[in-house]
Order: structure tokens, then C-alpha cells, then sequence
């Protein structure tokens, strides 16, 4: 077992790689009365073509099936695994992202039960074509939710505007159409080929003792047998540089128009320690143009051009990414031509210097300092730095080491016009209907 | 957990000095009586209050400041609980001893001063833009609860079933109170937000509790205060209307429902309410959950919630616009066999164990335990757990079932998608 300090931070965090494949990290937290673990697994909805295990040639899945496939997770033949953890006192759940499937609980009590019906659960699947029928109408009507949550149409139409061919544009859980198709075979491929131990990582957080708990963790793996790892292939198309489309409006229940400006980042093939300094770089140079102190911030706001739902973000994976810009508002046309305006006169003269840098930079460190009062933040963010090849622990020594160039230079990688484009959602015209 | 050192009349300081976390937490919540005209006035000053002062006069100098302060968060929020209104100012501080700088808690301090006590005046009255953009801000808020549809059908329920009373009235007022506010009211809301409000003072972090006690004393000049006479909450009156239909164009239909209990917070009670809610809708191993979504396949979510300051519960669910009336029935149903007290052991296991868990992680986080302690207050000088925890473990079934026979439904609210989708 690997021990790593990190002295200015005080956490001490546990590390192996046990035979099987699996990573497991232990970052005990004093004081704390909770452990929270996640068992994750390095396939989310983009992973929708690939070679399947034990197979030659690749193939493709229909849509919403690794999220389909964590719902599905929880049903065993003798029942359902959330009443197991209800009975230890823990609160179990699961999610997935583009990238990821994570499986969590947290508890104050219990904490070895817990961790093996987590790592049981995970890994027996169960699957028969009764139980995935049944799971299509609760899934049909988790779709049918997010259809009528502006915020979350607004999120898809940009990232559908932004990608041509990549799967990130892709709803997570597909639609109720696509959900039709998914069979406990496609389940059992996915499975097969995506939750082997040596594509996922265990993170086990907050009341710990960590030896006890590796122990425990490798003798539960030992007892397990496991085919021999092989390498994933996953196939993405191509993607061209510039943004499939340019602009798009949809109508919907809303009060006012909802805008967001999107921007596809020109290099998607950046992992460790260039990813994390690409985006946090990039993440410091959007908060000097959007952030709170901008000159941006202060002028719409105080022109009412947007409110307090204003939000900017910058996002990176391996293969796709975004920054995005927008709020509520009710001059969506003068919103994206200050957005527009401002990228552009950074363009042509970058406005920032040393101090501004110095400011967000402690800015940043803070928010981070905070963040990790969180077991969930932890768990949760170091597994995506782990399955890019960073550590969520190396944020605060590569903030210290940026530079105004470093900011620069990753701004010149979303600042082109071809890679921007505009989502609207605009209300009912009610005298329509 | 907190030490409590009354500063004057009426204003008390709670700390808990502890190494769990990374940062300083500091809540100073202002409370007052809850009206609409209240509400809205204070929605608008808390605002206000957290855009600029008199020291940084505008948006951008206050947040830089913020910034240079290793991204101290400073925000105030307007909020209720009960009869009450509150005003709370938030802080969270990296403690400076990870930090190359020091001194940086002295400085936070001073800016929470600054933020409460040099306002950004202009001839005695709040700066007229800022106060105008602000009032804006606030209408704008209140109109975006209509784009979350779950919150916006929740919110009209309350309307519908209890009008003008606290349950309904929302932390932020309504827009034609906001509207109606002058800047001259405002300014009087303030001086007694300041000077008559009952102040609970909280920090949470490595920090000790005489040093904060004396800082406040010393620098914010708190002056005693009559202590509020506690109203208890109006009687809940009986809906006009037992059942609502109302369309947005959606797919989804939103099922609410809302019980009546005579059990609340201050009941010795509670504890059982709160496990009977959990029984039947609180988890994803209650009746609601296993029968609704998992039997059925009939909803993604469908739960229910106490809310013990006013003895409502809720009943949420989202469903086909076709099947409202299944989906009541089936509700119904399953707490019928609340009340017959057809529990499971494991049922009541279950809950008691997430309730416990709950309530421990909550613990686990500054906010949680400022949260809880300011909660129970009300109920008990110094909180612990083990009180609640106890009271649970007594709970029985036939407990559990007494309470549920007590509820009665009083409104079935169905905001429905399209009017032809629903007829189909």
C-alpha cells in the first residue's frame, strides 16, 4: 500500500493496485462521523461503440444503455439492493455521466457491510428480459422529466450544436425510443466489457481506519475470480474543428428566453498533466472574462442583461469539452453580442496582467480549500482527474506554477469563431396554441 | 458542539471550535416576523446589503476584495422557517494556518462589519440604481420559479390550499409587494433589521470562542433588544377546493398532494411523524417507492415529506397525464396500510437507521450544524443527536399507525401537460 502526503493540505492518501486491476484510494478524514465510497467505472454514454469483451469486431449500442445498465444494477434475484443498505443505514445511489458510472453510498455505521454490498452488488450482475422491461416505464418517465427542464434542454441543445459526430451529444439516457431496444443481452455485453476490476477505481472516504479497510477490500477481491484484463477498444468518429450548428432556438414553458453561448475547445486529445493545466488555465482566463469582477459581469448585470441564473463553466474530457456562457434573460440578441464582443477584444489585446492573475488564482485555490471539506467532492472529482491520468491533489501546486501566458495560451484555443455557437430557448408563443 | 456567549440582549454567539474542517463558517441570521410585505422587503435588502457598501461601492470592489481573500465566499440569503423570516449573512474562510498569508480571519471579520454596517447610502437612502437593479432581481426570481415545473406546481398547490398563510407565504414575498417597496421603507427595514431583530451568531472552524465573542462585542456594536414574543403558527384552515387541474405545456404531469397533521415540530410526537413519513414515502425503501415506482413502473420520482413547522405533508410524484387518477389511488392505498400498521419490522428498521445516518452525516458539514443547532433551539438548549436518536429507537408500529390515521387529505393538485395529450 502506497502512502502519499500532502503536507500543505494535511491529507494522507492510501493507494493500490490490487491483482485483479482495481485501484483502490483511502483518505481517512478526522472528525468526521461518515464514510463515503464510490465504485466506479471508466464507461459512460459516449462509450457507445466498441470491441466487446472476448470479441474481434466492434459494435454499437443503443442509446442510454450504460445508464440504463446502473439502473439495472440494483435489482438482484433476491431483490432489491437499496433495502439491503436501508437495513445497514446507508444511503445508496449511482450515477452517470458521459465518462463515468459511479455507485455511492454514504454512512454513519456499519462501514464494512456497507463496503462489500457496494463491491457485491457492482459485481454480480443480474439481468433477464423481464426486470429490463419493466425498468423502461420508470426510465421513460426519468426522460420525460429531464424533456421538460429548461436548464437541462439548454444544457443538450448546446452540446448537440456544438458536436457533429461525437457521442457526448447524446442525451445520457437516451430517449424513450432508444431505450426500447436494450435487451439483457446488450446489458450483459456492456457489462462484460466495461465493469472488469482494471477499469475501475474504488474511493473509500472519511472515517477509516485505511489498513483495516484495504485488507478488507483485497481479501473480498481475492475470493472473486475475474476473467484476465484486456485492453478496452472504444471507436469515436471524427470531429471536425468547427461546431455542427451555428445557432438554434426551441420553444418552451418558460417565462423568458434562456441563452447559452458554447464553445468547442480546438485540442480534445490533452490527458494528465497537460489536461490539468490546459483547463485549470483556461478555467482562471474565463473567470477573468465572466467571472464576478469582469467587466463583462458588471456591465450586464447592471444593464439587466442577465440575472441571477448567470453561469459560466469550462469543462474538459479527453475527446470533447466546452466552455459555456449564458443565463435567463430578456435581450438574448445584446447578451450574445457582449459575449461575442468580449471574446473578440481579448483576441486582439489580451487585458489582463500579473495581479489580475494573482487575484483568481487565490480565488480559485480557496473555492478548492473548501471543496474539500466534501468527502463527496473528493471521491467524486478524484476519480475523474484518476481516469485522465491526473491527481485531484496536484490543483493547488499547478495553480501556484501559471503564468498570464499560460492563460493566454489556452484562450487562444477557444477563441475562434468557427468553433462558437448560440442555444436559445424562447417561451410558448401561447396565442399559438 | 457550540458554546453559546450572549453578547447583549437578544443576540447571542455560537461557536464551535473544531479542527474537522478546512475553513471558518460564519452565519448571522437576523429574525423577524413572517408577512408578505416582510418578506419581500427583506428579499430586496438582503440583496442589497451583499452588492456593494459604503468602503467598496461597487459590485466588481466588493468581489475583488472577496477574491484577494482566497475566494471568501460572502453571500446573504433570505429564508423562512415557520412564522419566522430570516435574514442570514454566510461566510466561508479558508482557515489561513494552509495558507502562506496570515491575518486573513481579522480581515473577514472586518469586510462582515462593513457588509452589515456601512451600507452603500446616498443622501440617507440605498444608491436608487442599486436599489432599482436589486428589486429587479428579486421579481426576476420569483418569475423563474415557473421554469422549474415540480417547484412551480408545488408553489401553487400552497397558494390554492392555504392562501396568505406562513406555509404558503415564500421566503421572497410576491411581486407586487416587491414592486410596491420604496427605497425609504427599505432603508427603514434595515435600521430594524439591525437594531430590533433577535441575532443568532454562528461560527464553525478552528477559531475560539471568547475571540469571536469579543470581536463581534467590540466592533459590531449589537445593542440589546426585546426578545420577540414566539406566535405559535395559525391554525391550518380547510381548502376551498379539494382538487385543482391546471395546464403548462409539458410532458409530464405533476401529482401533489397535500395531508394535514395536528403533529409539528414542538409535539412530542414528532419524532413518530417523522418515521411514518419515512415508512411510507421518505426512502427509496418505502411503501411509495416499492409500490409506485418499482411495482408499477408508473414514476421515476414519487416521495413524501413532513413539513413539521406548519404539520403538512406532501405526497410528489411524476407521472403520465394519464394516469393521475391510478397513481392517487395507489398513493392512498399504501397509506391505508400505514394506518391498518401493516409495517414490516425491516420497514421500521430501515427508517430508524436512515433517519439516524441523516441526521449524523448532516453533522458532518459546518453548515449541517449550524442548521440543526439553530432547528432545535426552539426545543432544547444544547442539541445533541443522541436526543433524536432516542427517540426513535422507542418508536413502534402501532405508534406510527396512530399518527397516519390522523392525516387527512385536504388538496390534490395535477399540473397536467397538453390538454388533447391528457383526453387521448
Amino acid at each position: 500500500m502506497h502512502k502519499v502526503e500532502f503536507e500543505q493540505l494535511e491529507e494522507t492518501l492510501f493507494h493500490e493496485k490490487l491483482d485483479n486491476g482495481l485501484n483502490v484510494y483511502i483518505l481517512p478524514k478526522k472528525g468526521f462521523s461518515k464514510t463515503f465510497a464510490t465504485f466506479t467505472t471508466k464507461y459512460g454514454s459516449i462509450d457507445n461503440h466498441f470491441v466487446p469483451q472476448g470479441g474481434t469486431e466492434p459494435i454499437k449500442v443503443p442509446d442510454g444503455i450504460a445508464h440504463f445498465l446502473e439502473h439495472k444494477m440494483f435489482e438482484k434475484e433476491e431483490g432489491d439492493v437499496f433495502q439491503e443498505f436501508s437495513k445497514q443505514g446507508a444511503s445508496a445511489n449511482a450515477f452517470t455521466s458521459f465518462t463515468r458510472t459511479a455507485y455511492l453510498f454514504s454512512a454513519t455505521g456499519e462501514i464494512d457491510k456497507n463496503v462489500k454490498t457496494l463491491l457485491n452488488f457492482v459485481q454480480t450482475p443480474y439481468f433477464t428480459e423481464k426486470t429490463v422491461e419493466k425498468e423502461k416505464g420508470i426510465i421513460a418517465q426519468e426522460i420525460t422529466m429531464y424533456d421538460d427542464q429548461p436548464d437541462w434542454r439548454l444544457y443538450f441543445g448546446i452540446i448537440e450544436n456544438l458536436y457533429k459526430n461525437h457521442p457526448v451529444k447524446i442525451d445520457i439516457a437516451g430517449t424513450v425510443e432508444s431505450i426500447q431496444d436494450i435487451t439483457a443481452e446488450h446489458l450483459y455485453t456492456c457489462y462484460n466489457t466495461f465493469y472488469h476490476p482494471s477499469n475501475m477505481v474504488l474511493f473509500v472516504v472519511g472515517n477509516v481506519d485505511p489498513e483495516q479497510m484495504m485488507k478488507l477490500v483485497k481479501e473480498d477481491q481475492a475470493q472473486k475470480t475475474f476473467v484476465e484484463p484486456t485492453e478496452i477498444k472504444r471507436i469515436y468518429p471524427d470531429e471536425p474543428k468547427e461546431v455542427a450548428i451555428k445557432e438554434r432556438v426551441l420553444e418552451m414553458s418558460v417565462q423568458k428566453p434562456k441563452v447559452f453561448y458554447g464553445i468547442k475547445p480546438e485540442k480534445l486529445d490533452l490527458i494528465g498533466p497537460d489536461m490539468l493545466k490546459h483547463e485549470l488555465a483556461a478555467q482562471l482566463a474565463y473567470e477573468l472574462l465572466f467571472g464576478r469582477t469582469s467587466d463583462f459581469y458588471h456591465h450586464a448585470y447592471e444593464n439587466d442583461w442577465i440575472d441571477e441564473s448567470y453561469s459560466f463553466d469550462y469543462s474538459l474530457e479527453n475527446g470533447f469539452g466546452y466552455a459555456l456562457i449564458g443565463s435567463d434573460t430578456h435581450k438574448p440578441e445584446i447578451l450574445i453580442k457582449e459575449i461575442k464582443h468580449t471574446l473578440q477584444n481579448a483576441v486582439e489585446k489580451w487585458p489582463f496582467g500579473q495581479e489580475d492573475l494573482d487575484r483568481v488564482r487565490r480565488k480559485k485555490i480557496g473555492f478548492f480549500m473548501r471543496a474539500l471539506n466534501s468527502p463527496e467532492y473528493i471521491a467524486n472529482q478524484f476519480t475523474h482527474y484518476a481516469f485522465n491520468d491526473m491527481n485531484l491533489f496536484d490543483v493547488v501546486p499547478v495553480l501556484e506554477g501559471l503564468e498570464v501566458s499560460d492563460l493566454q495560451n489556452a484562450f487562444a484555443l477557444v477563441s475562434h469563431e468557427p468553433q462558437h455557437s448560440v442555444f436559445t430557448i424562447m417561451p410558448t408563443k401561447k396565442d399559438e396554441q | 458542539m457550540f458554546e453559546t456567549i450572549n453578547i447583549a440582549k437578544g443576540v447571542n454567539v455560537h461557536v464551535n471550535e473544531t479542527t474537522q474542517f478546512k475553513t471558518i463558517n460564519f452565519s448571522i441570521k437576523f429574525k423577524d416576523k413572517l408577512t408578505k410585505e416582510k418578506a419581500s422587503a427583506r428579499s430586496i435588502l438582503a440583496n442589497v446589503l451583499q452588492h456593494s457598501n459604503e468602503v467598496y461601492p461597487s459590485h466588481t470592489a466588493l468581489r475583488m476584495v472577496l477574491d484577494d481573500l482566497y475566494g471568501t465566499s460572502l453571500y446573504i440569503d433570505s429564508s423562512k422557517r415557520g412564522n419566522e423570516h430570516v435574514v442570514t449573512l454566510n461566510v466561508e474562510t479558508v482557515n489561513d494556518q494552509y495558507l502562506s498569508e496570515k491575518g486573513v480571519l481579522e480581515k473577514v471579520l472586518n469586510l462582515m462589519y462593513i457588509v452589515l454596517f456601512k451600507p452603500n447610502f446616498e443622501h440617507g437612502q440605498f444608491k436608487e440604481s442599486i436599489f432599482l437593479r436589486e428589486k429587479n432581481a428579486i421579481v426576476q426570481r420569483i418569475e423563474s420559479v415557473f421554469d422549474e415545473k415540480t417547484r412551480y406546481a408545488q408553489q401553487r398547490m400552497m397558494e390554492l390550499a392555504l392562501p396568505n398563510h406562513p406555509a404558503s407565504i415564500t421566503s421572497n414575498g410576491t411581486i407586487e409587494d416587491v414592486e410596491n417597496v420604496t427605497n425609504e421603507q427599505l432603508v427603514a427595514e434595515y435600521k430594524e433589521m439591525v437594531a430590533e431583530n433577535e441575532i443568532e451568531i454562528y461560527a464553525v472552524g478552528d477559531v475560539k470562542p471568547e475571540m469571536i465573542a469579543s470581536h463581534i462585542r467590540e466592533f459590531f456594536h449589537f445593542k440589546d433588544r426585546e426578545k420577540a414574543i414566539a406566535v405559535p403558527p395559525l391554525e391550518l384552515v380547510k381548502p376551498e377546493q379539494s382538487h385543482v387541474l391546471e395546464y403548462e405545456d409539458m410532458k409530464q404531469g405533476k401529482l401533489h398532494m397535500a395531508f394535514f397533521t395536528p403533529i409539528t415540530f414542538r409535539d412530542e410526537k414528532f419524532p413518530v411523524m417523522q418515521l411514518m413519513n419515512g415508512v411510507f414515502g421518505g426512502y427509496a425503501h418505502s411503501k411509495l417507492f416499492v409500490n409506485i415506482r418499482e411495482k408499477e413502473s408508473m414514476a421515476y420520482y414519487v416521495s413524501s415529506s413532513f413539513a413539521s413547522q406548519f404539520g403538512l405533508m406532501f405526497v410528489l410524484a411524476g407521472i403520465d397525464s394519464k394516469l393521475e387518477e391510478k397513481a392517487v389511488k395507489l398513493v392512498l392505498e399504501q397509506l391505508e396500510e400505514v394506518k391498518k400498521g401493516n409495517i414490516s419490522d425491516m420497514e421500521l428498521d430501515q427508517t430508524k437507521a436512515l433517519l439516524t445516518n441523516q441526521l449524523k452525516e448532516a453533522l458532518d458539514s459546518a453548515r449541517g450544524q449550524i442548521d440543526i443547532y439553530d432547528q432545535y433551539m426552539e426545543l432544547m438548549d444544547k442539541f445533541e443527536p443522541e436526543f433524536m436518536i432516542n427517540r426513535w429507537k422507542n418508536v413502534t408500529k402501532e405508534d406510527i399507525a396512530d399518527v397516519a390515521q390522523q392525516l387527512s387529505l385536504e388538496m390534490t393538485y395535477f399540473l397536467s401537460g397538453k390538454e388533447d395529450e391528457r383526453d387521448a
